[in-house]
């Protein structure tokens, strides 16, 4: 393993910040190569503990001879926001992950996109492992644009659940997986939920799909359970439920959950008074993928996402 | 004058989220199809300069309502919780709006309010998105203008009595902008930057407001004798925008004042480390030209933006 240090930003008052990707090359040259990137944020501590747990399993329990393609991890980007717990570039509240492909004259965040994006650079596969932009409790589940670059056959490999193959915003052309997809990897992001606990379950789900993808890519030559052949999803096939009322929410289903038509799936309490103000009810057969985190809800925000069956 | 929510939402604990907007309209109306314009502010939280012009607005409406001939509609803060809370972006859900729009009502909490926002202002002939740089750079009043909309937006921005108007080129992100969405929906828009974020400048109020009443006689929303004289503002088309971008991370203390004329090589500032007392580095200016932006809050990273500075082309850029 080589540690490879990718960049070094210093400051007025804090160490130096020191991102540092470990590298494990592989015995066959002509192996695909496959780069992972773990927490490009503050509170993404399930991205975090994924990654790292990777360069432990390729450090010290995986024979060296079943590593066939190179791979590198970059646990974390933005260990300044991670060790303040905030969420993005705690000066200036930028987020890393909308400033790829870069720019090395440009502003800080951007030039550590830049540096980030030349180490990342010409591998054939890219995982990034991304917090859920909004508070939302999830199945993990693969993101991927719709490009023109993706490779949705490949995204199955991963034997997630779940795809979610979203038609871009233009908001998306600054992200890390379409400019690496432009620059001719295959990328892939895998989305987490947004708690800050680490849930074992879950990151062992995703680190098991990360493992059984580079089996199936033949970067590993490491047998384990197959997953899902995983269902694809759009925007149309996801019913979204929102918030009738504001006030205490508790969920009563999970994230992968089967759901009933018009089963109570959840409740909003009056903050002040206690008294259930509003059930909600599944507007459709089909799955939980996710719901609002939050103990406290807003009127009109998304409650639940609910993969419609049947 | 009248004051409507054109967004609301009941927040968890006793209290209400809502967007208000409040109408000018003439005591009179007759049967012309009145020309409309829309104020907007505070779409980022910590952005309190377009407060103090659209407050100077209202007032000068309420004293000349007989003067009014069109609607002027005015939204002092779209990001009505982050205004209050120091903000910038939409409480809880950590998002830039104007990285939000169009929205959707099916959208998560901030793309609805941008939603809302977009539909109200809707069917405007005009609309001006004031916003007051960030906390950490102090601008000049500028107009920023998509190149892609320019044609129709740039004789607007000449009456507006602002120093500088910087076209500039299509990016995809800002497409996710209110100004964006506005101009493909037909409305011109146009983006006001000055100032400094949480901070106000009564000189660049008072200097914004002359341009929108000067605008508003032009597009015969309003009718008065008063003569508003604006200035001449410089535009990007003759010249060009140079950044300079700290070197070194550290406190950068400023060497001259915001809005200078300088000659290339004058000093800008330096980066200072306190705990040692030594110059980490001095920054000149590449270029003559108008020190547009001038950094305001002191601590740097490698990157950071000091200053932006127009002037003529000299291929350096």
């Amino acid at each position: 393993m080589e540690k490879i240090e990718i960049l070094r930003i210093e400051s007025l008052s804090r160490d130096p910040l020191v991102v540092e990707g470990y590298l494990f090359k592989g015995t066959n040259p002509n192996a695909p190569k496959i780069a992972i990137v773990g927490a490009m944020e503050g509170e993404s501590i399930l991205p975090l503990y994924c990654a790292s747990t990777l360069v432990d399993f390729f450090k010290n329990k995986l024979e060296k001879e079943k590593l066939k393609g190179d791979v590198l991890i970059i646990p974390s980007i933005n260990h300044y926001a991670l060790n303040i717990s905030k969420r993005f570039w705690p000066l200036d509240n930028t987020d890393i992950n909308m400033m790829f492909p870069g720019y090395e004259l440009g502003e800080t965040t951007q030039r550590i996109a830049k540096k980030v994006f030349d180490a990342l650079n010409g591998y054939d596969y890219g995982v990034i492992l991304e917090r859920r932009p909004d508070p939302a409790t999830c199945l993990p589940y693969i993101k991927l644009y719709k490009s023109g670059y993706e490779d949705l056959l490949a995204a199955k490999k991963f034997g997630f659940k779940l795809i979610h193959h979203r038609t871009m915003k233009s908001i998306d052309t600054v992200t890390l997986q379409y400019n690496w997809q432009l620059w001719g990897t295959k990328a892939f992001s895998i989305m987490c939920p947004s708690d800050n606990q680490v849930d074992k379950k879950v990151a062992s789900q995703i680190n098991q799909a990360i493992i059984r993808f580079m089996d199936k890519s033949k970067i590993l030559n490491y047998h384990i359970f197959n997953g899902y052949e995983s269902t694809v999803m759009d925007r149309n096939t996801i019913s979204v439920v929102k918030s009738a009322k504001s006030g205490i929410f508790i969920s009563k289903e999970l994230p992968g959950n089967y759901v009933s038509k018009d089963q109570v799936i959840g409740e909003i309490v009056h903050s002040l008074e206690g008294n259930v103000i509003h059930q909600f009810l599944a507007p459709c057969n089909g799955m939980v993928t996710c719901f609002y985190s939050n103990s406290l809800i807003f009127e009109h925000a998304v409650a639940f996402r609910i993969a419609k069956i049947g | 004058m009248k004051t409507s929510e054109i967004f609301t939402s009941n927040l968890p604990v006793g209290e209400k989220l809502s967007v208000k907007r409040t109408r000018f309209e003439p005591k009179s109306v007759d049967n012309k199809k009145m020309k409309r314009i829309s104020i907007v502010s505070g779409i980022h939280g910590d952005e309190l300069e377009g407060q103090l012009v659209i407050y100077l607005l209202a007032d000068w409406l309420n004293k000349n309502n007989d003067k009014l001939k069109g609607i002027v509609d005015i939204y002092p803060a779209v990001n009505s919780l982050g205004v209050d809370t120091i903000t910038r972006g939409f409480p809880l859900y950590e998002v830039d709006l104007n990285r939000t729009f169009p929205g959707s009502a099916n959208e998560f909490l901030p793309g609805q309010v941008v939603y809302a926002l977009a539909n109200d202002v809707k069917g405007s002939d005009i609309a001006i998105d004031i916003h007051s740089s960030n906390i950490f750079l102090r601008e000049i009043p500028q107009i920023r203008i998509n190149k892609e909309y320019s044609k129709s937006t740039l004789a607007l921005a000449k009456e507006l009595n602002c120093d500088f108007i910087w076209i500039h080129d299509a990016v995809t992100v800002l497409e996710a902008t209110f100004s964006h969405t506005m101009n493909s929906m037909g409305t011109k828009t146009l983006v006001v930057e000055m100032g400094v974020g949480m901070r106000l400048t009564k000189e660049y109020g008072n200097q914004l407001l002359i341009g929108i009443l000067n605008l508003m006689k032009k597009e015969g929303i309003i009718e008065c004798e008063e003569e508003f004289t604006v200035r001449t503002p410089f535009s990007s088309e003759i010249g060009d925008v140079f950044y300079l971008n700290a070197p070194k991370s550290g406190l950068f203390v400023p060497a001259l004042d915001h809005c200078a004329i300088i000659k290339e090589g004058d000093k800008i500032g330096d980066i200072v480390d306190p705990l040692t007392g030594t110059i980490y580095s001095t920054l000149k200016a590449p270029n003559d030209g108008i020190l547009f932006t001038l950094r305001e809050y002191p601590v740097v990273y490698e990157g950071s933006l000091i200053a932006r500075i127009f002037g003529e082309k000299s291929g350096k850029n």
